[in-house]
């Protein structure tokens, strides 16, 4: 019987330093998986914990995740440098919807920490750019610093419009303030076949109020990346549960009406 | 790599958590070569004064002389644990009241005696402490874990789960279904249920874990016993914690 | 014909077994048998920091395990169907697959729920084989069985259980708890509980875990050990960085709750329950969970449908 729980060697092919407490790793793996979906990687002795894919379905040489320094497991991810092996196993989830989003207008929102999904999703839609419509991406951290994935925003901005707001901006800012109202004047869509990609963490109430509300997005057609805690990865441990779903399994995609309905 | 230094210290209390150390056997002789014990007046002749990694700290402070020397440990140690119920918690010599004290210093002492200890309060009154290991006395496995997770670059964690999950490993009954007291629900686990296997309640010297459902245990504990005895449970290991 | 054993020989028959098996008789374990195939704690991974290489701790004991409660059988059946499809759970099914499980049944038994071989007792002197898988043939083939035609069969009547006809509906009683979560038995029960997980550990079917690492005193190894969790402590939900999604004993317990008849029947089709009553047994708070189903499924019936 195969032993889903065991994780397989990976290299580490390159280090970069986003922010403060954040470092993106190049994993030496050729994975094929959606945008959207994650895996589960281990530093034996520090534990294991779930991270989403941040670089391109099409790369076939290396994934790269993107890990804030919050935890024992992610400190000691830190301390690590190329070269260095790690353990990992996936990919995991469902991942976006890709086929449903295709040929739509699509508004992307997300806050700090939570573009690597995003990112994923990003070079998906600008690989296969015909297939969409007009797509946004409005990109919320605390400060100008807390923005990761810099490197990537010239290119990303050739294809899709990038509208970045802080909370607290520094004398050279150059962008929003908040996630406030003039981003939504910002987009144009036609919102009778539009779509909608969040993902946390943050004030997804906020944005579901003042830019998807405003923008006439339904809920059915939002669709929300999720974190729980999460032990397994294969809807055994009980950890990742909302409601009746498994972030693990059945998500960590979810439609907004689903999640709405959820208790938790 | 240099060895990390450490110290280990011990206020007023009985020592037998440091016994507890050298129970370890083997594993003390491993630990032994991982570290530097520069300091132990217990364990050896030739001490050095700090700056230390790790200064772990049994027993409570009593006298002005042991407070001072632990705000000054705090200052020499990277990392400073407290070791035991006594220096965790307050412990034994946290159950004993003022008014008490001062009867039978009286009756034992006389007038003229002139007092210089103080309450016995946990080491966390005075200085910052970043690492429990509870118990009464400790757990081997407890030290053996915090000082993996320290050495390894880890912050140690507490284990958030009763006594109840290592009682039923045990295969107890349950005193509380029997009316008996016990305070395992509301402790952290970690001890084996030790006290439990062997016929004894468990009075918490590992402490209250995190969000102990304390004021649902004292409604049952009410069922079972008067408010004194309720009162002796609370204060045999958690009197200056429990407030 | 049916195959019996005098009640007398099934002690020479387990000694005989335990001359070259492992056998462990269940009746006084305050946990239930899933603890021998998913034990409270275990060590998963072995990683050798010298070498770099991973591996996995061997199991080669087979058990035979003598179990006295049908709930537990039936129990052990669904929980083999939860650690199976479609993701097996590796390190049960490691010991799962070695193990013998026979259940020593002093009522009558309509169907058995499961187990390798069942014994049924039939009158005070004579118990009646039921086989039920090849390994449970294996192990009753010898001079302490033997074919008996119409034995003299009387009738061993279980205790009455209200709680095991509720379990028949399982869609009622997901519809109800599912409609209970703003019900005030919820602030009731979070001012009765004390969290202490003891329901989840006597649970037959519970089977929630955490994993955690250690790097080994000596510093040559790495052992990844994973233990049993319950949904009742406070860090079940909480993630690195310290927000805790089910923040409040009441929203834990109502979880305990809505995974074994909500989600556990949008998954299976069935309540993750057996109505075995350990839990309530073993509740030092003396919560009874079928006076707590009762409640919630009477007042959905009566109210439920109209909010």
């Amino acid at each position: 019987m195969e032993n889903l729980y065991k994780p397989f060697k990976v290299k580490i092919a390159k280090v970069e330093k986003h922010s403060n407490d954040v470092k993106l790793f190049r994993l030496e793996k050729n994975l094929s998986f959606n945008p959207g979906q994650f895996i589960l990687v281990s530093h034996f002795g520090y534990g294991e914990a779930p991270f989403g894919i941040a670089s391109s379905p099409y790369q076939d040489s290396y994934i790269d995740i993107v890990v804030r320094r919050v935890g024992t497991l992610t400190k000691a991810l830190h301390k690590l440098e190329p070269g260095d092996e790690i353990f990992m196993r996936g990919p995991y989830g469902n991942g976006f919807p890709l086929d449903f989003i295709s040929g739509k207008d699509i508004v992307m929102v997300t806050g700090g920490c939570g573009i690597p999904p995003i990112a994923a999703l990003i070079e998906y839609i600008i690989a296969n750019k015909d297939k969409f419509g007009r797509v946004y991406l409005i990109y919320g951290a605390k400060t100008p610093n807390d923005l990761l994935m810099k490197d990537n925003f010239k290119r990303w901005g050739k294809d899709i419009k990038i509208l970045l707001t802080v909370d607290e901006p520094d004398k050279n800012w150059k962008g929003y303030k908040g996630m406030v109202s003039e981003l939504v004047d910002e987009i144009k869509i036609d919102a009778k076949d539009a779509v909608s990609v969040m993902c946390g963490p943050g004030p997804m109430m906020d944005v579901l109020e003042k830019i998807l509300r405003p923008l006439g997005i339904p809920d059915r057609r939002i669709f929300v990346n999720m974190e729980r805690k999460m032990q397994c990865g294969i809807g055994k441990c009980q950890h990742c549960v909302t409601g009746d779903k498994y972030v693990c399994e059945d998500g960590p995609v979810f439609n907004f009406d689903e999640v709405d309905k959820n208790w938790d | 790599m240099q060895k990390p230094k450490i110290s280990i210290y011990d206020f007023t209390d009985c020592e037998g958590c440091q016994i507890k150390l050298i129970a370890l056997k083997e594993k003390f002789l491993i630990l032994g070569k991982r570290v530097d014990i520069v300091n132990w007046r217990l364990g050896q002749e030739n001490n050095e004064s700090g700056p230390f990694d790790i200064s772990i700290i049994e027993g409570a402070p009593i006298t002005q002389y042991e407070i001072d020397l632990l705000k000054k440990l705090r200052k020499e140690s990277k990392v400073l644990i407290g070791l035991g119920s006594c220096a965790t918690l307050g412990g034994i010599p946290g159950i004993i009241d003022k008014a008490q004290r001062k009867k039978w210093y009286k009756k034992i002492y006389g007038d003229n005696y002139r007092p210089r200890g103080v309450d016995a309060l946990p080491l966390s009154a005075y200085v910052k402490v970043d690492f429990l290991i509870h118990g009464c006395p400790i757990n081997e496995n407890e030290v053996i874990q915090a000082m993996e997770d320290l050495l390894a670059g880890k912050e140690p964690k507490y284990c958030d789960y009763s006594v109840c999950f290592e009682c039923k490993q045990a295969n107890n009954p349950c005193r509380l279904l029997d009316n008996f007291p016990c305070l395992g629900p509301i402790i952290q686990g970690g001890c084996n249920a030790i006290c439990i296997s062997g016929g004894s309640p468990c009075y918490g010297c590992f402490g209250l874990r995190e969000d102990a459902e304390k004021k649902n245990l004292i409604k049952i504990l009410e069922k079972i016993t008067d408010q004194k005895e309720i009162d002796r449970y609370f204060s045999m290991f958690l009197n200056k914690v429990n407030k | 014909m049916d195959l019996i054993i005098e009640k007398k020989q099934i002690k020479d028959w387990l000694a005989e077994l335990k001359k070259e098996n492992v056998v462990i008789d269940s009746k006084k374990d305050a946990l239930p048998i899933k603890q021998y195939f998913f034990p409270p704690k275990q060590e998963i991974f072995i990683f050798n920091k010298e070498t770099k290489e991973l591996e996995s701790p061997d199991y080669k004991k087979e058990i035979i395990i003598i179990c006295h409660h049908l709930g537990q059988l039936e129990a052990m059946t669904q929980l083999d169907e939860i650690m199976g499809k479609p993701n097996p759970d590796f390190f049960y099914w490691q010991r799962r697959e070695k193990s013998i499980l026979i259940g020593l049944i002093d009522e009558s038994v309509e169907v058995a729920p499961g187990g390798d071989l069942v014994l049924e007792k039939i009158n005070s002197k004579q118990y009646r084989v039921l086989i039920l898988t090849e390994k449970g043939k294996k192990i009753i083939k010898n001079k302490f069985f033997k074919e008996i035609d119409k034995p003299e069969i009387k009738n061993y009547l279980s205790e009455e259980n209200p709680f095991k006809e509720m379990l028949l509906d399982s869609e009622l009683l997901a519809d109800a708890v599912k409609w209970s979560k703003n019900h005030k038995i919820w602030d009731k029960l979070a001012k009765k509980c004390l969290g202490c997980g003891i329901c989840t550990y006597v649970c037959p079917l519970c089977h929630c875990f955490s994993i955690d690492d250690r790097v080994v005193l000596d510093d040559k190894e790495c052992i990844r050990c994973r233990q049993w969790d319950a949904c009742t402590l406070p860090n079940f939900a909480k993630i690195a960085g310290g927000h805790n999604f089910h923040k409040t004993i009441k929203e834990r317990y109502y979880n305990w709750f809505y995974h074994k008849f909500v989600r556990a029947y949008k998954e299976y089709g069935k309540a993750q329950c057996v109505a075995c009553g350990n839990c309530k047994r073993n509740c030092p708070a003396g919560i009874n969970i079928g006076d707590v189903l009762k409640e919630i499924v009477e007042d959905y019936k009566k109210h439920g449908k109209s909010i």
